[in-house]
């Protein structure tokens, strides 16, 4: 394809391009995605590319290899247009059933049907599966249309025509007002208003100013940016573009990690075809708009996605945060003016400016406008990226989305936005996701991690698990991070191993306040929300570990022994043979017994027991059981 | 030309330097904020957090390090209010507990008001503040030392852990570094660790530090920036 010189011209390859795709009858869509490519999807997409050859289907039919569906879970998943068919746990040897009862006569495969775990039933298409159907997929539901290496599908659904309306007919000035009046706030974590963000950095001094997007995400659990990123670059390339005509700058970098391979190829291959056709580079489009991408690859640090330690990344040095008393938007990248957005933020920005402010408007609170991909993950039936409006109660996404617990233990809580959020106990779960609420409760939206626990789950665990993290990825520069999550660390260690004490409890806090408050950078300031949350949420938890040397969940290995209920054993020997320690002994058909001294509480035996009699006791009790027993 | 603004600084109004720090602003002025990582001959990096102060923005209180905060015309800065001292105090004791060996920091602690440690002592050798670094990267442009390392394991190094041929010895590392003053009855045993808080610690009788300079002793141990800034001239 040859330079586009001129928004006419664009148009007019998009025709073409419409023109040569009238025959095609039916499309399949295969994810491709990162999550689906873990479940060998790769191999279902040689054998349908195969079966459309062999049926000589190649003209009429497209196979089209999208980013990700979002219910990764079920993958490789196989969407079938016309007809919305929707079709999970797809194998290489089902290629040929697919093509030839599906693409060619239309009839369904039984078979290979999601079967509704709530109800049981078996659903054909994919706009019924209530995974799908309480969501709002704005952004997501372009993943499936496009084909992440190929800027004609983008073209061909639209793509670029967000640009072309902000080059031809709308000023930067008028570009900012719209997306102020929009509400849309960043999706990184912070929730800043975007459009103040654009406005202040046009208004900097200056001439050389610079828009990057942040993938850098690392929370764990979270992959949100990923799907976006892999599975639809060129939105981003184009939300970009926008904003960097309406800030006036010529040169932006996409930050994305370098353990996203998939990100990082797609995303070249997109600003490498967005050059060739002139969407990158001197003169878009004909206009007096000159602008270029690059790609800069993170080494993987989570501080990193902090913006000061992510723009001196970029410039090559250590990926540390300095004091951002001068903001970025005015002191940036190179100390010029730059606009930091996440990838959603980005990717929100085109359709916001095709179809206006009020539209955007239309979703969400009165503080949180529009809709907000999260990472629902943990003790669920569905797991995957869920897109909802913001402003959805927490309870809907968990249980109408989410289809509630998966082994029958009650749900008890729900961490978001990842290591810096909180933990909200069932009766918060009727608050909406709202950037200001959830802070409002000791959490946040974040990049919009969910992780959902039942009640097997030791919060204080909990909090310890997310320090350990964090104690990993600070990057030690300033006292109140390295020192104080360290000594935090410390004191809950403690308490996980039945030697806390009671005061203990305040100087937590007492220390996880003035961290919060005197850190450096954002990691550090949000470190201590998981122990200030599962403090305020749940103390009797950690009062259970101090005073009564108890866990009331069972997992913390210090305090608890595991011993095998006399009533409940059948014999069966699935533990024995679970057991690497050979911790168990009896014979089949007799009451197992498992020797303390050897057992290194691995917790196997009670999650492969079949009849729940492998039970975790308080140390106090397993000594009397085994006075009882002698 | 110098530029000047005014600045309120604990209720007192300064006639500053336009481009200098509120740290810098503040300790000509004779206002003490304890202050550890910040030299003044040397740019200010913000590791310590220890001259931490409220700024008053809209009604709002931001906390902040003075070091790296800038004078601007009309500002409103409290140093010395209770929540500051508070978490002084808490950032004192996370030191205080990492590095009890050290005379300077001990000083610190004393000076923010820590009287009792309530975390397990460490008996570390460096708390990260940098000055050598910054010395050594900055004065001598020599870069013959720098941070290795991220979070816990983040330490003092020379490049690839051998000493290079452009590091001259010049001992500037040494000379601010923190920990070269032993405490007054040598390094603590392991157990016996303690802050005894009598040597020339008026200070210490004094439930309140006061919120001026006293020409201190405790500044001459930890090198406060008046000291050393006066000793420059």
């Amino acid at each position: 394809m040859s330079r586009l010189n001129s928004t006419r011209e664009l148009e007019h390859l998009r025709e073409q391009l419409r023109e040569q795709r009238r025959n095609i009858t039916t499309t399949v869509m295969v994810c491709g995605g990162t999550g689906c490519q873990a479940s060998r999807s790769q191999t279902v997409i040689d054998a349908v590319r195969d079966e459309l050859s062999r049926q000589g289907l190649d003209t009429k039919v497209r196979l089209c290899v999208t980013g990700c569906h979002g219910f990764c879970e079920q993958g490789p998943v196989i969407i079938i247009e016309p007809g919305n068919i929707f079709y999970c746990h797809a194998t290489p040897e089902d290629a040929f059933e697919i093509v030839y009862q599906t693409v060619m006569r239309g009839e369904v495969i039984e078979r290979l049907l999601y079967t509704d775990p709530v109800s049981g039933e078996k659903i054909k298409t994919e706009s019924e599966i209530p995974f799908y159907r309480a969501q709002d997929r704005q952004i997501l539901s372009q993943n499936l249309m496009v084909d992440p290496c190929s800027i004609e599908d983008y073209i061909v659904g639209g793509g670029y025509s967000a640009l072309t309306r902000a080059l031809n007919g709308m000023a930067p000035d008028k570009i900012i007002k719209e997306i102020k009046a929009s509400g849309l706030r960043g999706r990184g974590g912070g929730g800043f208003p975007t459009g103040h963000k654009w406005s202040e950095c046009k208004e900097a001094p200056g001439d050389e100013k610079y828009v990057i997007c942040n993938a850098d995400e690392g929370d764990p659990g979270a992959y949100m940016d990923r799907c976006v990123l892999e599975g639809n670059p060129h939105l981003i390339l184009e939300g970009m573009m926008i904003g960097a005509w309406a800030v006036g700058s010529r040169k932006g970098y996409i930050y994305v990690r370098n353990e996203y391979p998939l990100a990082v190829e797609h995303s070249r291959i997109a600003v490498k075809q967005a050059r060739e056709l002139g969407l990158l580079g001197d003169n878009i489009l004909g206009s007096s708009f000159s602008f270029d991408v690059d790609i800069a690859r993170g080494g993987g640090a989570f501080v990193c996605g902090e913006s000061t330690a992510l723009m001196a990344s970029v410039e090559g040095k250590v990926g540390e945060p300095r004091a951002k008393d001068v903001h970025t938007v005015i002191d940036g990248l190179y100390h010029k003016p730059t606009v930091l957005n996440n990838v959603e933020t980005w990717a929100n920005i085109p359709g916001l400016i095709l179809k206006g402010s009020s539209w955007f408007t239309s979703k969400g609170t009165r503080g949180s406008k529009g809709t907000k991909i999260l990472a629902l993950t943990g003790h669920i039936k569905n797991t995957g990226l869920v897109e909802v409006a913001m402003g959805m109660p927490i309870h809907q996404v968990v249980f109408d989305i989410g289809g509630g617990a998966v082994n029958g233990n009650p749900i008890k809580a729900v961490q978001i936005g990842g290591p810096s959020g909180g933990c909200l106990p069932l009766d918060k779960f009727d608050l909406p996701i709202d950037f200001d609420v959830l802070s409002e409760a000791g959490s946040m939206v974040g990049s919009g991690g969910m992780v959902v626990m039942d009640g097997r789950t030791c919060m204080v665990d909990v909090a310890k698990y997310f320090l350990t993290f964090l104690q990993d990825e600070s990057c030690g520069k300033c006292v109140p991070c390295r020192l104080g999550i360290d000594r935090m660390l410390e004191i809950i260690t403690e308490i996980t191993e039945g030697r806390g004490k009671p005061e203990q409890l305040d100087l937590l806090e007492e220390l996880a306040d003035t961290v919060s408050q005197t850190a450096l950078c954002g990691l550090g300031k949000t470190a201590p929300n998981p122990v200030l949350t599962t403090l305020r949420y749940f103390r009797a938890e950690y009062e259970a570990h101090i005073n009564e040397k108890k866990c009331p969940a069972g997992v913390c290995k210090a305090l608890i022994t595991y011993w095998i209920d006399p009533d409940k054993c059948t014999g069966c020997g699935v533990c024995v043979q679970g057991c690497v320690y050979e911790a168990i002994t009896g014979s089949k058909k007799q009451v197992h017994v498992i020797d303390t001294q050897l057992c290194q509480k691995c917790g196997i035996c009670r999650s492969e027991c079949k009849f729940d009699a492998v039970q975790t006791v308080w140390k106090e009790r397993h000594q009397d059981v085994a006075i009882c027993q002698s | 030309m110098l530029q000047y603004v005014k600045v309120n600084i604990d209720g007192a109004i300064i006639r500053a330097i336009r481009g200098t720090s509120v740290l810098h602003t503040a300790l000509e002025y004779g206002i003490c904020i304890p202050h550890l990582c910040h030299v003044p001959y040397l740019s200010d990096i913000g590791a310590c957090r220890l001259c931490i102060a409220e700024h008053m923005v809209n009604g709002h209180s931001n906390v902040t390090t003075s070091c790296t905060l800038n004078v601007e015309e009309g500002m409103v800065i409290m140093t010395n209010t209770d929540k500051i001292r508070k978490l002084r105090r808490n950032l004192a004791e996370l030191l205080v507990a990492q590095a009890p060996n050290s005379r300077a920091i001990q000083d610190i602690a004393v000076r923010c008001g820590v009287k009792e440690v309530r975390y397990p002592f460490r008996n570390g050798d460096c708390v990260l503040c940098g000055r050598c670094v910054r010395a050594c990267n900055e004065l001598w442009r020599a870069k013959a030392k720098g941070f290795v390392g991220r979070g816990k394991e983040r330490h003092v190094d020379y490049p690839f852990g051998a000493r290079p041929d452009f590091c001259k010895q010049c001992g500037a590392c040494i000379q601010l570094c923190p920990m070269t003053i032993p405490p007054c009855d040598g390094p603590m045993k392991p157990g016996e660790e303690r802050l005894c808080g009598q040597c020339e610690s008026q200070l210490m009788t004094n439930e309140q530090a006061p919120g001026g300079c006293v020409w201190c002793k405790l500044g001459e141990g930890f090198g406060c920036g008046r000291y050393v800034g006066s000793q420059a001239r």
